[in-house]
């Protein structure tokens, strides 16, 4: 099946008469409207995450600038353009504007892979709903990530402040922690679809709503440690320890002012919007869903899976406390990394035969019981290593 | 080469609008009137006594160096992972011999407690202070203003307690106040 999916699925058919002129034209289009749709979703979704959370706490949220606040995000963001653009004294000149655009460009670049479903023909040219298929695929999403964590930790150490660099190595620790996870639970997906490709991975999702999504393939598993693990990497709340407000004052971009803030902020919930369409890429079938009106509507549905994606995002924030640090670093290595490697030896076995399958099931059992006997003795040991007295003279 | 060409546009495109939105903000916002205290780090509005520190707890090294081990191994998998079909019970083999290697590593490097964060056990054992905690234990009493000895401000009872260091025989009392039981 996945090879044969391979091959169905080698790229954008757009190049496959050649490049002319009509074919630049339209890869260009598909560039702009690809930027602009990210740039207008961040602005929607800055809007709906100020709503839903308002809502969620009996208020009402902006509802001033434009119909029922709608244009709020857009004036707060037109505004910071008019802004001082202060370089701290301190601070890093060159690294200090280099950071915001390090956080921002790979997010777009992201978005890219996202396939939005179906394919469109204008004037003998048939082109895919999605900007680029590259060959590694879902890669670029853990690329792009990987990279963001330089946007955080730059940022943070150019401003020359106690604030942000304590709250960007607090970052790029945490960061670092769950794109381990991450990575393996989208290893379980690639093992799953046999490709790397994003359109590869929703076609073997294709055909029956539901029924055939990753979401219950692996009992679901590599879908919560992914959402776990992305929500972590985002550092969105419940994980935003990166921008303790009480601790941090606002965390690594606190010295920053104006446009260049701006682009932080921008990189953050274009992330949003991102990662909600990358999980809905890999677990939720991506456009997959049933026709309408005998017409097949993939962009609908994407749309759809991501707004429902979106709102668990912002009702985590409303509803979770923050982790503490030690919390937040035993969840992701002591807990998902060992699962997802768990996870995804089950699901190899699985796939070879349903006895190699349990044989697995048992190793990773007795590999957790281990880990469990070894987190313990990690703990106790500790303990005694950072200072604390031996108990023999504790008592009395 | 045709699907690597649309992420370079991308990419490019991406820079050029945060080039282009610095560019915006240098012509349409003010100039910047600089003052020490606008250039100076933020510190809740005082002067910072202390530079940023350039030392860090050896942690977050380890994190990152231990981070290495787990994302050269997800490297390696993702092949097996995508040719998994074509390979087999072989590709089982190799994950899962694969997999036990870094396990090994990573249950000794929990087991050295490489990945404790926090205080953990270091709290109350140190000073050989009492682990439960009272009121008795915690608070610190004075006497009230309206206790029968004459030195009864906690200001008149440190005088009283540095009276008694010095060798004063009257303020014996009131330097006995911080210590007294609870009245009433």
């Amino acid at each position: 099946m996945t090879s044969a999916l391979a091959a169905l699925y080698p790229g954008d058919p757009l190049f496959a008469k050649g490049a002319d002129l009509w074919v630049w034209v339209i890869l260009l289009v598909k560039l702009v409207v690809v930027f602009a749709i990210l740039m207008v979703s961040v602005l929607f979704v800055i809007m709906y995450e100020r709503k839903v959370v308002a809502r969620l706490g009996n208020r009402w949220g902006p509802n001033r600038a434009g119909p029922n606040g709608w244009l709020q995000s857009l004036a707060d963001g037109l505004k910071l353009f008019f802004k001082e653009a202060l370089v701290p004294a301190q601070a890093d000149k060159v690294v200090y504007r280099l950071a915001p655009v390090v956080a921002m460009v790979p997010v777009f670049v992201t978005f890219a892979i996202v396939p939005v479903g179906g394919t469109l023909t204008i004037g003998g040219y048939t082109t895919r709903l999605q900007l680029a298929d590259p060959p590694w695929g879902i890669l670029v999403m853990l690329m792009a990530s990987s990279i963001s964590v330089y946007g955080v930790l730059l940022a943070g150490w150019a401003s020359g402040s106690k604030y942000p660099l304590i709250g960007s190595v607090r970052a790029s620790a945490q960061m670092v922690s769950y794109e381990a996870a991450l990575g393996l639970s989208v290893a379980t997906v690639v093992l799953l679809t046999g490709s790397l490709h994003t359109s590869a991975i929703v076609a073997a999702q294709h055909g029956g709503f539901l029924y055939h999504w990753n979401i219950l393939r692996g009992f679901g598993a590599p879908f919560a440690i992914f959402s776990i693990a992305i929500t972590a990497e985002m550092t969105r709340p419940p994980f935003d320890l990166v921008e303790a407000e009480e601790e941090l004052a606002g965390g690594f971009n606190m010295e920053y002012s104006s446009v260049a803030f701006a682009l932080f902020y921008l990189a953050e919930y274009a992330a949003l919007v991102t990662n909600s369409a990358i999980i809905a890429t890999l677990f939720l079938g991506g456009p997959d869903g049933p026709r309408i009106a005998g017409h097949s509507v993939g962009p609908v549905w994407f749309t759809l899976k991501v707004l429902i994606l979106l709102y668990v995002f912002v009702w985590a924030r409303a509803t979770l406390p923050r982790l503490r640090y030690d919390q937040l670093m035993d969840l992701g290595w002591k807990r998902l990394i060992p699962g997802a490697l768990a996870l995804l030896l089950v699901v190899a076995g699985a796939r070879v035969s349903w006895r190699y399958g349990l044989a697995a099931l048992a190793g990773s059992m007795i590999a957790l019981l281990l880990l469990a006997r070894a987190i313990e003795v990690g703990r106790a040991g500790s303990g005694k290593e950072q200072g604390g007295m031996p108990s023999e003279l504790e008592s009395p | 080469m045709d699907q690597y060409l649309p992420l370079l546009l991308i990419f490019a495109l991406g820079l050029v609008f945060a080039v282009g939105s610095f560019a915006a903000s240098r012509m349409l916002g003010p100039r910047p009137r600089l003052n020490p205290a606008k250039l100076g780090p933020f510190e809740s509005g005082i002067a910072p006594r202390r530079e940023p520190p350039a030392r860090f707890p050896v942690r977050f090294y380890l994190v990152a160096m231990i981070f290495i081990i787990f994302d050269i191994e997800i490297v390696f998998l993702y092949p097996l992972a995508v040719m998994f079909n074509q390979l087999g019970l072989f590709g089982l083999v190799e994950m899962a011999s694969f997999a036990l290697v870094v396990f090994v590593a990573f249950a000794y490097l929990v087991s050295e407690g490489a990945l404790d964060w926090g205080p953990g056990k270091r709290a109350g054992s140190r000073s050989g202070a009492p682990v439960t905690r009272s009121v008795s234990a915690t608070v610190r009493r004075v006497s009230r203003p309206g206790a029968p000895t004459p030195q009864a401000s906690p200001w008149a009872a440190r005088g009283g307690e540095a009276a008694a260091a010095a060798g004063g025989p009257a303020a014996s009392p009131a330097s006995a106040a911080p210590k007294a039981r609870v009245v009433g």
